[in-house]
């Protein structure tokens, strides 16, 4: 699966990000296994967000590397990281407005197909096909998330749990080798989040790697196979969940900033 | 570059007179950069119809002392507080009940609210060019070789003045220091009691006034006409983001600057080619320094 | 995996649809010519084709703004320096080398503007919102002051006359009937072309990234490319529009490329729709006759007092109006109100049927 021998997907070294003097992510270093799913979590402001970004090329790291398939990806452009297999979501829902479901989902397909400007504009066989193609695979995706009913609706009028579903279908339409959800199970009810929980196994075991952001200790504490604890942009814990939950540390972190939902 | 340097090296006294020259102008686009700069810092608003402000100054000045013979103390008031209801008025009408307009929508209502003016006027006073009196005498003074108008004094003494009057309002008075915390800052803002729509209706009121003012001062000197609020308008913003848009020190620097820059270009290459150098500044400038100039809240999500 | 297909059925009858109004409303613009001529010309007291034609020409450039501003929401007020270049490059190439083909012109026009765009477009979409606008602007006034200033070239305030007529295939195309179907059909093509294009890959990226570039990138869309590639298509449209106009007028001068213009153009894409194509078209013939209806009007409503009639030269009022009111309360345009009041007349017809369908079924129990 990860094609190179030592099955480190993603390597995340000493990156620190400075604004204006305060490191907001400050020398972190973590890898993260194919097939694996890694949690990372932390009280608000903890640089969760900003790590994303880093990785995904949104934003530039002050210094440190980080390698995606043993390629340096700091400097490459985001949709770049998206073509090469790691595609992420955001944690403030980004649906695109005017946009039914459907294309919502096929423009995620963008970096898995070609058609340009011209085959497009005149409508050549070529670019019919693959059109049908996109549509299809987007269908798919949409039929395995349950959402296929709501496929020609505008994407904007689902509803917010829906939505986020939306977004999860939109990333792997890219057919991702690694997926970064940023706190996937925001503002989702129970049965909602139970229903999430089961799809990332299931996306798990299609043989994506999971590095997931959540506040939702019960979700990421029963999926994740290690967990990461973020806090001022440092490492301060990792390990399994049953040790990172009981970790001193992490349980200060924790209830020093107001957030006593640790054990959630 | 060099051939400008050159060129004033070899001509001490007409350097000079080409400073002063730009100096004048600067004073009246660091006029407009600062009608820009209140309403961009407090609303993230670019305002189109800002150089309609001046031209509308002006042709009410022309009216109330060239033509209804009202004293030009008194016409300065009114011409001024006319363009200020207007522009006060326009706000309460139309920006205020828009909720969150997108950018496009901003930029194509404020446009049309220039080519009304624009048109209005046309239809109004016709398409002459018009002449108002200067305000103490137009016999021109020696000062260190170069040659000045009265207006000029005119001008510079105004410009400072309004600096002057802008610093201690923003930085001395509550409502002030509560419209720059809007500007950072627009909830914890509501909480001191400037609440959004208010900072909006005042930022438009001030830059009605600066347009105004500008307008009218500088007439005397560059006469007036319908279509004179384009380019001043142009010239204006573009001295905005030289010195940085919503920061008022800069708006008097870029202003200055261009002014200067522009005389200077009038002054070595065919002067046909003096308005594109506030175009060019205009985009060079916004090239070079898109992090520098970029809204910080665009940038951030 | 049954359903999907049947869903691929739904789509592909909607695109047939869209082709079918597309046919529809060709016919109806190509048709105008054939009635036009039957009306007096002292009834209307305008000229139909040839209005018709110009706001075709107009249309280019629209329907490239529209792409640009309405699909991809990135804003330029410096298109006519484009609409300049496709229309000086024609008058210049022309004039100067008697019996080069004007037709080679407008594409020798195209190309320059697709160059300029391309070097231009890439430092300058970085920008955003009022920046853009502001950045484009100043391009454009550049432009402008070129085309004024540079006398030896443009003949400067002057302006170049007597640009001799395009011919195809040589067919001399010297009269308004012949160059309204010449700029409809090129319309009418870029029509296909766009329509294509926003229900396709490269349509959904522009679309997205109009809506967040940060999420479209995580998508997998190369924002700056795109935006790009749309600017210069938009800036190609709008020289085609240009070179097509140094043939209809047959002059040209620098104030046809004026700031003005730009807005002219943006104030036809409002009115007709933003991110609508048809509307860029609505827009165009709308705004276009709006000058000839005004200067009708005294002769339309003889018995109405002439102050009341006779708006002159003061059409620029009404256009600023327009913009102000259109963008509050009716941001979508024209078309999105047609097409809303079409599909409702659709929706009333259908229920009438129902009605009396019901009523016959009612009647023989």
């Amino acid at each position: 699966m990860s094609g190179n021998g030592n099955n480190e997907l993603l390597k995340v070294e000493h990156v620190t990000k400075l604004f204006g003097g305060l490191a907001a992510v400050n020398d972190v270093s973590f890898t993260v296994n194919s097939g694996e799913i890694k949690g990372l979590i932390g009280p608000n402001g903890a640089g969760k967000t900003t790590l994303f970004d880093l990785i995904t090329g949104i934003q530039r790291p002050t210094s440190g590397k980080v390698y995606f398939k043993g390629i340096d990806v700091v400097g490459m452009r985001p949709d770049e990281i998206t073509s090469l297999g790691m595609v992420r979501t955001f944690q403030t829902i980004k649906i695109f407005e005017g946009m039914s479901v459907i294309e919502n989902v096929m423009v995620g397909r963008h970096s898995r197909t070609r058609t340009g400007l011209f085959s497009s504009g005149f409508l050549l066989p070529r670019s019919r096909k693959e059109e049908l193609e996109t549509f299809e695979h987007s269908m798919r995706i949409l039929e395995m998330l349950g959402l296929e009913t709501r496929a020609f609706d505008a994407g904007t009028n689902l509803p917010y749990g829906q939505q986020r579903l939306l977004e999860l279908a939109r990333a792997l339409a890219c057919e991702p080798e690694m997926l970064l959800l940023d706190e996937p199970a925001a503002g989702l009810n129970p049965y909602e989040t139970q229903e999430l929980t089961q799809l990332l196994e299931r996306i798990k075991s299609d043989g994506v790697t999971l590095l997931v952001v959540e506040h939702n200790m019960g979700l990421v504490m029963n999926i994740s196979d290690e967990v990461i604890v973020l806090d001022y942009g440092e490492i301060i814990a990792r390990g399994a969940p049953e040790e990172v939950q009981n970790d001193p540390k992490v349980i200060e972190a924790y209830l020093g900033s107001g957030i006593g939902n640790a054990k959630g | 570059m060099v051939l400008i340097i050159v060129t004033l090296a070899l001509k001490k006294s007409t350097g000079l007179q080409w400073i002063l020259s730009g100096l004048t102008v600067g004073s009246i686009y660091a006029l407009m950069a600062m009608g820009f700069s209140v309403i961009f810092s407090s609303t993230r608003v670019i305002n189109f119809a800002q150089g309609e402000f001046s031209m509308l100054g002006g042709m009410l000045m022309y009216t109330f002392s060239n033509r209804a013979g009202i004293p030009a103390l008194y016409s300065f008031i009114l011409s001024v507080l006319i363009v200020t209801l207007i522009g006060a008025g326009f706000e309460r009408l139309v920006i205020h009940p828009l909720k969150k307009p997108s950018v496009i929508t901003i930029i194509l209502i404020t446009i049309g609210l220039s080519i009304f003016f624009r048109a209005a006027a046309k239809w109004i006073w016709g398409t002459d060019t018009l002449a108002i009196a200067p305000f103490s005498g137009d016999k021109p003074f020696k000062l260190l070789g170069a040659t000045l108008v009265p207006q000029s004094l005119w001008i510079f003494g105004f410009t400072l003045l309004t600096v002057v009057l802008m610093f201690i309002f923003f930085n001395r008075t509550i409502l002030g220091k509560g419209m720059r915390a809007a500007a950072e800052n627009p909830e914890a803002a509501t909480l001191v009691g400037v609440s959004p729509p208010a900072t909006s209706l005042v930022a438009w009121t001030i830059a009605a006034a600066l347009g105004a003012s500008a307008g009218i001062i500088i007439a005397p000197i560059k006469f007036v006409s319908f279509d004179v609020g384009v380019m001043l308008g142009l010239k204006g913003f573009a001295s905005a983001i030289l010195g940085g848009l919503g920061y008022a020190p800069g708006a008097v620097v870029g202003g200055l600057s261009l002014g200067v820059l522009e005389t200077i270009v009038a002054g070595v290459f065919p002067s046909g080619y003096k308005d594109a150098v506030a175009f060019l500044v205009l985009v060079i400038v916004l090239l070079l320094r898109p992090q520098g100039i970029l809204g910080r809240q665009e940038k951030l999500e | 995996m049954k359903q999907s297909v049947e869903k691929s059925k739904v789509k592909a009858k909607r695109c047939e649809n869209k082709y079918k109004n597309f046919a529809i409303a060709s016919v109806l613009i190509l048709i105008v010519p054939l009635w036009a001529r039957f009306i007096p010309g002292n009834l209307i007291h305008m000229d139909i084709v040839n209005v018709m034609a110009l706001a075709g020409i107009y249309s280019c450039a629209v329907i490239g703004l529209n792409l640009l501003i309405g699909y991809a929401g990135q804003i330029s007020l410096g298109h006519a320096a484009f609409f300049g270049i496709g229309a000086y490059s024609v008058a210049i190439l022309s004039t100067r080398y008697p019996g080069f083909p004007a037709w080679l012109g407008i594409i020798i026009g195209a190309i320059i503007s697709c160059a300029i765009s391309w070097i231009v477009g890439k430092p300058v979409l970085k920008l955003k919102g009022h920046y853009l606008a502001m950045a484009t602007l100043g391009l454009g006034e550049i432009g402008f002051i070129f085309f004024r200033e540079a006398t030896g070239i443009t003949k400067g305030t002057v302006g170049i006359i007597a640009i001799p007529p395009l011919s195809i295939f040589g067919i001399v195309i010297d009269s308004d009937f012949k160059i309204f179907y010449v700029v409809w059909i090129t319309v009418l093509l870029l029509m296909l072309f766009s329509m294509n294009l926003i229900k396709s890959r490269f349509g959904r990226a522009l679309r997205a990234l109009h809506s967040s570039e940060i999420a479209a990138e995580a998508a997998g869309v190369n924002t700056s490319k795109y935006k790009t590639v749309v600017f210069v298509m938009s800036a190609v449209f709008t020289a085609v529009g240009g070179g097509l106009f140094a043939v209809f007028q047959r002059y040209v001068n620098p104030e046809s490329f004026h700031f003005s213009v730009s807005i002219l153009f943006i104030t036809m894409v409002v009115v007709g729709g933003l991110g609508n194509l048809w509307g860029a078209v609505i827009g165009s013939i709308i705004i276009t006759f709006l000058p000839s209806i005004i200067s009708a009007l005294p002769y339309w409503f003889p018995f109405m007092p002439e102050s009341l009639t006779n708006f002159g030269n003061y059409t620029l009022v009404l256009y600023g109006i327009l913009l102000i009111v259109f963008m509050i309360f009716m941001p979508k345009g024209i078309a999105y109100a047609l097409e809303i009041s079409y599909s409702s007349a659709l929706r009333g017809m259908k229920r009438i049927r129902d009605r009396i369908s019901a009523m016959r079924y009612t009647k023989r129990k």
